[in-house]
């Protein structure tokens, strides 16, 4: 054991003698950290809203109503801008589209002359009073500014609604109307007449409470649901804690980058053929790097830990299923790191192929993007991935509040490829030196 | 002490090492001379275990299979390449390589400091070897195979690239070594350091052995005749007389200038001296180790 030790102690020695590896193995992941985290928590000045540039042709009543609804949204920031002191000064379609092309803004909404006439106007498919121009690079926005144009004009349908002398004045025109047409028949016709009477009288009949009661839900309320099954912090699902496991995740793959890198450059200086000469076991020797390596990611994962507790205030659900996971996580990786060091017989080859696997199973297992934001079968191919177990388990212990018995299912994958990966590594150094 | 029996390995179609045996006594210190790529190198990893023979066998100390931890305890490797970390300090290589020969303690830190001091690096021991100069690292990698006093050593061309000065501390070194009885096979392509260092040397070439034997018995045997070329005062009155007294074939004279060749030069030089003939200069060219080689093989030993 103790030749374990002193293998294991030197190359933790030679690793830290070396600044780079500890700009890979800290810095980056803290970096990492970082960025993500500040982009999932919208960390500074709030989270990033869509630019869009509102073109009101209409000026009626109703299309103003319908701007300051989407001014009102928070995931909106509506060009041109308007204060209370300050009027927004109106932008064309021309130079709307403009800054579309430039890629200023994400999306512009034109608002029609007649948006504001009534009902025939919104419901008018053949002559829309309402059109969306958007980036043809941003099409994903573009679909989700056209569910809050959705929100907004109900909202404000909704408002209308509220307005009983309106809604009269609605079923007259209609009722005229339906007088004029001359092909509807009699019995139709006297259909929406009794339906048009029958309305009015509710309208002018109804208590003002009743008809306001109606409508204080507005007319999308859609509820949200907790998947928590007990929420343990003040913020438990912010943009750090989303984060922390793909920081861990990226110290961990630095350090097994690193140590494959030291194992080959060991052999290539000759110093590995002079520890194999002493009176050891190969066993030792290779038990003595994978010590080193899994010291050095528990380490990292320590710090990254401290890190995230003192400065993201990360709250961690469980402390202990935590650790497990870092455990798993780091045997697997090590497993990794010995067969990462046999695919070369260069610093360059193993650098390059190291990187290469580890950028792969970064990229399908959600550790450079998280894997909700990708497509569905990019999402299924990331079971391949031990990065996504291995994030995974880290998730669990840290937000999704996994039960033991839910983590034995990411541990186990990763300890088996972890093993698996081990005694390719293995196998493969040893026909490297025979 | 060693005992190498018909030793062979292939890199797919080069032979590296073709049939090799020898046997190298307690304290003797036996030397493989060859050119680059001859298989010097190869046998030595053989040697200590790093290679599996495709035939023959190794007995180090009357244990055979080097593959076995137990058999290389009695062993000490320097490489030719400088194998150190050079991140870290001399005295952490020390006692990292003192650790994986089973040394802790206080033996541990009397034997890193004796190291240091042989190697002439007490005063640098906390530097990192990195900022060593080349005959400093050369120096380090020696001593790192010595820190668990091993009865046989196995030095692969120790001096490769080192200034003279660090040249002869090492040989020091190596001759103290000798003199404490330590069996050594020492590989090289210095004919110099075969004929100061070795009692016996392997002429090796393309894997095999072309003759083993003393460095005299060698020179004798390969070497050719010896050179010697006299100015004299007086040119001698009868040349065939002193052809005769001086035992050689055949005597060049020109003017006052002798020529000659003789596989005995010290006997020569006697007879010359005998024959009343006073001299202005001598000049002997005795045979080396590089005529040995180039006669058994038609080349140099560095082509």
């Amino acid at each position: 054991m103790s030749i374990i030790m002193a293998l294991a102690r030197k190359d933790l020695k030679v690793l830290f003698a070396e600044k780079s590896n500890l700009f890979w193995v800290f810095v980056f992941p803290g970096m990492y950290a970082l960025f993500f985290g500040a982009v999932f928590s919208g960390a500074g000045d709030g989270p990033s809203n869509m630019r869009v540039v509102v073109v009101d042709e209409d000026g009626s009543d109703f299309s103003e109503a319908f701007v300051s609804r989407l001014r009102a949204n928070e995931a909106l920031a509506v060009l041109p801008r308007a204060d209370a002191n300050t009027p927004a000064k109106p932008i064309d379609r021309t130079d709307a589209l403009e800054r579309i092309r430039k890629g200023k803004v994400a999306a512009a909404v034109i608002i029609g002359e007649g948006f504001g006439e009534g009902f025939a106007t919104w419901f008018d498919t053949s002559d829309p009073k309402l059109q969306i121009a958007s980036d043809p690079g941003r099409q994903m926005e573009g679909a989700y500014l056209k569910g809050l144009l959705a929100q907004a004009q109900f909202e404000t349908m909704g408002e209308r609604f509220g307005d009983r002398d309106w809604m009269r004045g609605q079923m007259r025109s209609w009722r005229s109307e339906i007088a004029d047409a001359n092909d509807l028949g009699f019995a139709q016709s006297q259909v929406f007449l009794s339906f048009f009477d029958a309305m009015d009288s509710f309208l002018v009949d109804v208590n003002d409470n009743v008809y306001a009661s109606g409508l204080d839900e507005g007319m999308l309320n859609i509820g949200n649901l907790s998947v928590s099954k007990e929420q343990t912090g003040e913020s438990p699902q912010e943009g750090f804690q989303i984060t922390f496991p793909q920081t861990i995740l990226w110290g961990i793959l630095m350090s097994v980058i690193c140590f494959a890198v030291s194992i080959i450059k060991e052999r290539m200086s000759g110093t590995f053929a002079r520890v194999c000469i002493g009176p050891i076991g190969q066993s030792h020797i290779l038990a003595g790097k994978g010590l080193a390596c899994f010291v050095t990611s528990l380490f990292v994962v320590g710090m990254l830990f401290a890190g995230g507790k003192l400065i993201f205030k990360v709250q961690i659900g469980s402390v202990a299923l935590f650790g497990l996971a870092a455990t798993c996580t780091a045997v697997c990786f090590v497993g990794l790191m010995m067969l990462i060091s046999t695919l070369g017989k260069t610093e360059e080859s193993v650098t390059g192929a190291g990187m290469a696997i580890i950028m792969l199973m970064a990229m399908f297992g959600g550790a450079m993007l998280p894997l909700f934001v990708m497509p569905s079968w990019m999402q299924r191919i990331s079971h391949i991935s031990p990065v996504k177990w291995g994030i995974y388990a880290m998730e669990g212990a840290i937000w999704r509040q996994f039960s033991l018995a839910e983590m034995l299912l990411p541990c186990g994958i990763l300890l088996a490829v972890g093993a698996t990966f081990f005694a390719l590594g293995v196998l493969m150094l040893r026909r490297a030196r025979l | 002490m060693i005992e190498v029996t018909n030793l062979s390995k292939r890199f797919g179609a080069i032979v590296a090492v073709d049939d090799l045996s020898f046997s190298v006594q307690r304290g003797e210190t036996f030397g493989l001379l060859g050119p680059n790529g001859a298989g010097k190198t190869t046998t030595i990893s053989i040697l200590c275990g790093l290679l599996r023979p495709d035939g023959g066998s190794v007995s180090l100390a009357g244990k055979t299979d080097p593959m076995r931890p137990e058999v290389r305890a009695s062993l000490g490797v320097v490489p030719q390449t400088l194998a150190l970390y050079g991140e870290i300090s001399a005295q952490a290589n020390l006692e990292f390589f003192g650790h994986i020969n089973g040394l802790t303690g206080r033996q541990l830190k009397d034997r890193v400091a004796a190291c240091l001091e042989t190697a002439g690096l007490t005063q640098r021991h906390k530097s990192r070897v990195s900022t060593f100069s080349g005959g400093m690292k050369r120096r380090l990698n020696m001593v790192c195979s010595l820190l668990h006093d091993p009865d046989i050593l196995l030095l692969d061309e120790p001096t490769v690239g080192v200034d003279p000065q660090s040249r002869n501390l090492i040989f020091d070194n190596i001759e103290q070594l000798k003199s404490q009885g330590r069996t050594i096979i020492y590989t090289t392509h210095y004919m110099e350091e075969a004929e100061r260092l070795c009692d016996r040397v392997a002429i090796v070439d393309h894997g095999k052995i072309l003759d083993l034997d003393t460095v005299e018995n060698l020179m004798s045997k390969h070497g050719g005749p010896s050179h010697i070329e006299a100015e004299v005062e007086q040119p001698p009155a009868n040349v065939k007389d002193l052809t005769q007294s001086l035992k050689v074939e055949s005597l060049d004279l020109d003017g006052t200038m002798l020529r000659f060749q003789t596989p005995e030069p010290m006997q020569s030089l006697a007879a010359l001296n005998q024959s009343g003939l006073r001299f202005r200069t001598i000049k002997v060219e005795t045979t080396n180790l590089e005529d040995v080689f180039l006669n058994l093989t038609g080349r140099r030993l560095r082509d």
